[in-house]
């Protein structure tokens, strides 16, 4: 509700609305973008913003505004990792989230030193599902699949996960 | 880069006046290609290089149109109290540019039905997109009331 009224604030035209609203959404689109791109990169951040701010007069849901903020900095992050994007996607499991003992693991810390490791798509979801918290019809608004995608991206993002932790020491 | 750097590098883009100064450019730019071609229209046996240089300044103020028509809704982001005032602008140069058409065809030609057309399809349309304007306006602060309201 908050952020509704911020938005709705914003396409009204208060100036202080604009700075407010970046003040609480910027470090999630910095840390999106840094942990898509593995490394920050403040133009894309830029670019995310300017877009923002020219679409933000025709957003039709303010209250949809964070899947609709994600689904423009997941487009800023695609145009620059559009080679990683075009690759096919392995088959998709059946799954849903939480049926796996790979969950234990998952807390924002272990999520956030492993991801670099995941591929694009995988990284992504689990970004915004855990990182982000944000609930699977808003990822997968975000990402433009279906929720059931979302739900086999995010069992195969955490398989994933725990090879790279084991890897890398860590105990399941 | 702080929120602060970035609210700083979104200035330009975010600048009302720069917003306002696009729309004041495309109806200034409308209005005075549309009075050239009037006036262009209206004389009679004008010499070819008169009628070339009306030409290109309608051509000239077109362009101007354009340009600031594609800044307003491509540059620039229009929100809604944008809108209104540039709607109230739209509604001035529309009669600006009536004043205009009504001493060039009165104080010369008869007053041609047609122009009366075109004028009043003008006014209609700067009416529309102003009543238009407000009542989005309306609604934005409507429910901005709303939410302010709940607990």
């Amino acid at each position: 509700m908050a952020d509704e009224l911020l938005v709705i604030r914003c396409q009204l035209g208060e100036r202080d609305a604009f700075a407010e609203l970046i003040r609480a959404w910027h470090p999630a689109i910095e840390r999106y973008v840094g942990r898509m791109l593995t490394g920050p990169d403040d133009d894309v951040v830029q670019e995310v913003w300017l877009a923002v701010f020219k679409g933000l007069p025709r957003l039709r849901q303010p209250d949809r505004f964070a899947p609709w903020l994600f689904a423009i900095a997941r487009r800023a992050v695609m145009n620059r990792l559009r080679d990683v994007y075009a690759r096919p996607e392995p088959e998709l499991v059946d799954d849903v989230p939480g049926a796996d003992e790979a969950e234990a693991v998952v807390d924002r810390e272990t999520v956030g030193g492993a991801l670099a490791a995941l591929p694009a798509r995988e990284r992504e979801v689990l970004l915004l599902f855990y990182l982000e918290d944000l609930p699977l019809d808003a990822c997968a608004q975000i990402c433009a699949v279906p929720v059931g995608t979302i739900k086999s991206r995010l069992n195969r993002a955490r398989k994933l996960l725990r090879r790279e932790l084991a890897r890398k020491g860590y105990e399941a | 880069m702080t929120p602060e750097d970035l609210l700083k590098r979104l200035d330009a883009p975010l600048s009302l006046r720069k917003r306002i100064g696009y729309v004041t450019l495309a109806l200034t730019g409308l209005a005075g290609s549309g009075l050239i071609g009037l006036l262009w229209a209206t004389e009679p046996g004008l010499p070819p290089r008169t009628t070339v240089a009306l030409a290109v300044l309608a051509a000239i103020g077109l362009c101007w149109a354009a340009f600031g028509g594609w800044a307003v809704t491509r540059r620039a982001p229009m929100f809604a109290q944008d809108r209104v005032v540039a709607g109230w602008l739209g509604l001035g140069a529309w009669l600006l540019f009536t004043a205009g058409a009504l001493v060039i065809t009165t104080l010369r030609h008869k007053l041609e039905p047609s122009l009366v057309v075109v004028v009043l399809g003008l006014g209609v349309l700067a009416i529309v997109n102003l009543r238009a304007a407000r009542r989005a306006r309306a609604a934005l602060l409507r429910r901005k009331e709303q939410l302010n309201r709940l607990p």
